[in-house]
């Protein structure tokens, strides 16, 4: 259990978090969402008792993080990047995490093997991979049997086979009762592993609930119709107060009505050659979501194209 | 990569859960942590073979040119003047070096590496922390500087034999001579651990560290300024080399007691550390 009331982080003029307050429940995943520079890390960190907040407080498990007595056994972290020296082992580092709380040398053994590191533990850490790197801030996560697990990036650099080894070890956590907090920029793995999201931008909450509940509460959907003569069609839609777009020809993406009244326009309007009404994918309600929110935005025109490839996918 | 194929899903429940009662930090735990870290990276063995080799090859040196001195009709009688555990110890700023570039990196290599978050995430109320890397910090020091001193003692000894310059085990000169390297050893690694932990970044720690353990001596020994030769005075390594006489000869100049250098250096070794632990607490990690 995660609580953040009123927490608020600035450096200087800039505001990083504002005022976000927000209740992470045991026994689910909660996905943590947002652009680059929306305040995700830093919120994480002021969990963790690494950062002090400007003002508010948040709480793990009931206390401030720095007040428990075993932290380790209360929230497990992986935080952005590798917080790892280069030069020393996998397993030293994991034993000199375990030696602070007394953990067993068989702890350690067991993480390394749960997070299919055994092969390269006495290796250094300076010559692993992305992947392994993630693996072995996981093993770390883990060590402490924590009550609460927060993950930044988790999947950062992982094959696929990690990826899905990700989901099904959060989905596992989550299931036995414990609280999972994570965040990626993966939109498809978070739809696939998250119950609840938590949808930040520029430091202040922009969405928050159950993810099918957050993705329904931006886009409505759209249809999808094929026609040899989409300019009629689009006009008459339009007339009908639907909005229109054409990503590319013969091909229109109505949205603001149902599929059904897209088929009897049609049927009075010439050919169909295809109808698809469509759900909005995570993605496309995230894009939607954090449209202004964008910290830091490349200035191309790829964008719509990009989506809906996504779409076709 | 098949050493990395992931295992089934495991939850994290595995055949031997932490007992609940057992796992918490103590201080003990946090120490053995710093051990570990300390000894688990390649760095500590070079800083520590590095100060052995530096202080035994001086003293050879030293000891190599008293030939040179008997030769000199000027220097000779100089000879007669000196003691044998000063040869032996003529190293010990080379030794301040190494030993202060081991303090700093113990901590900035940590804020380099993103390590200390981890640390920190372990132990939140991070002072132990510090407490725990001082405390190994000195049991390595006072062990090279064994290790240094009992080197350089014994390959010394055919050289410093022929001018009758081997100390005496028995003569108080001695120790206090060889206990002046060790104290000045440890204030400087301290110091340096200190300016590691409130400069953070390792450039800055080593020039700042170095630069007052070191090199502010010899630059200020241009400005003949009596409140200038003054601060000289209670700057490290001076304040050290009056430490590390056997007070048989009255040392001249600027030079500070031999109990005022004691308390300088507890200073150098003091209050660095203790400003850190203060900021230490406050600031973000």
């Amino acid at each position: 259990m995660i609580e953040a009331r009123e927490l608020t982080k600035r450096y200087g003029d800039t505001t990083a978090v504002h005022s976000l307050s927000f209740t992470i429940a045991p026994g689910t995943v909660t996905g943590f969402l947002g652009p680059n520079g929306a305040g995700k890390s830093t919120t994480m960190r002021m969990i963790m008792g690494l950062d002090r907040p400007t003002s508010g407080t948040v709480t793990v498990n009931g206390k401030p993080y720095r007040q428990h007595r075993a932290p380790l056994r209360e929230v497990g972290a992986l935080l952005e990047a590798s917080a790892v020296h280069p030069g020393r082992s996998a397993r030293s580092h994991l034993r000199s995490m375990a030696a602070t709380h007394n953990i067993k040398a068989s702890r350690v053994s067991e993480v390394i093997e749960m997070t299919g590191l055994a092969g390269v533990a006495t290796k250094r850490v300076g010559g692993f991979s992305l992947g392994m790197g993630q693996r072995l801030g996981i093993a770390a996560a883990l060590l402490g049997d924590p009550r609460t697990l927060i993950l930044d990036e988790p999947v950062n650099g992982l094959d696929p086979e990690g990826v899905q080894w990700v989901r099904q070890l959060v989905r596992a956590l989550a299931a036995e009762g414990r609280t999972v907090f994570l965040s990626s920029h993966l939109m498809s793995e978070m739809s696939q592993t998250a119950d609840h999201l938590l949808v930040i931008g520029r430091g202040r909450i922009i969405a928050a609930g159950p993810v099918q509940q957050v993705i329904d509460s931006v886009a409505g959907g759209a249809v999808r119709v094929r026609s040899p003569r989409a300019g009629e069609l689009a006009a008459a839609l339009a007339a009908d107060g639907a909005t229109v777009t054409s990503p590319e020809a013969g091909m229109l993406e109505v949205s603001g009505t149902t599929a059904e009244h897209v088929g009897e326009v049609a049927f009075r309007n010439g050919l169909l050659h295809e109808l698809s009404p469509r759900r909005a994918s995570l993605e496309e309600a995230y894009m939607s979501l954090t449209q202004d929110a964008v910290e830091y935005r490349a200035h191309t025109t790829t964008t719509t194209s990009r989506t809906a490839k996504a779409e076709n996918q | 990569m098949s050493t990395l194929t992931a295992d089934p899903p495991t939850t994290s429940h595995a055949a031997t859960p932490p007992a609940a009662a057992q796992v918490q930090p103590t201080f003990a735990g946090v120490v053995r942590g710093e051990w570990i870290k300390l000894l688990s990276l390649r760095s500590t063995w070079w800083a520590l073979a590095s100060t052995a080799a530096v202080i035994t090859l001086v003293a050879l040196a030293a000891a190599a040119s008293l030939n040179a001195m008997a030769d000199d009709p000027a220097l000779a009688p100089g000879i007669e003047q000196m003691h044998g555990a000063e040869v032996i110890s003529s190293g010990f700023h080379f030794g301040m070096l190494t030993i202060a570039v081991l303090g700093a990196l113990l901590i900035t290599g940590e804020y380099a590496t993103g390590l200390i978050r981890s640390t920190f995430a372990a132990v939140p109320t991070r002072i132990p922390v510090l407490a725990a890397k001082a405390l190994t910090l000195v049991v390595l020091t006072a062990a090279v500087t064994l290790v240094s001193v009992t080197l350089s003692y014994f390959l010394t000894m055919p050289r410093l034999s022929q001018y009758d310059l081997v100390p005496a085990l028995d003569d108080p000169g001695t120790w206090r001579v060889f206990g002046g390297t060790l104290y000045s050893l440890i204030s400087a690694a301290l110091f340096s651990l200190g300016v590691g932990t409130l400069l953070r970044s390792t450039a800055a720690s080593l020039t700042a560290a170095l630069t007052v353990l070191l090199l502010l001596p010899g630059i200020l020994s241009f400005i003949r300024l009596d409140w200038v030769e003054t601060i000289v005075s209670y700057l490290p390594l001076p304040a050290s080399s009056a430490l590390l006489t056997t007070g048989a000869v009255e040392t001249q100049g600027a030079y500070l007691s031999a109990q005022a250098s004691l308390i300088v250096m507890a200073a150098y070794a003091v209050v660095p550390i203790a400003a850190a632990a203060v900021t230490l607490h406050r600031r973000d990690a």
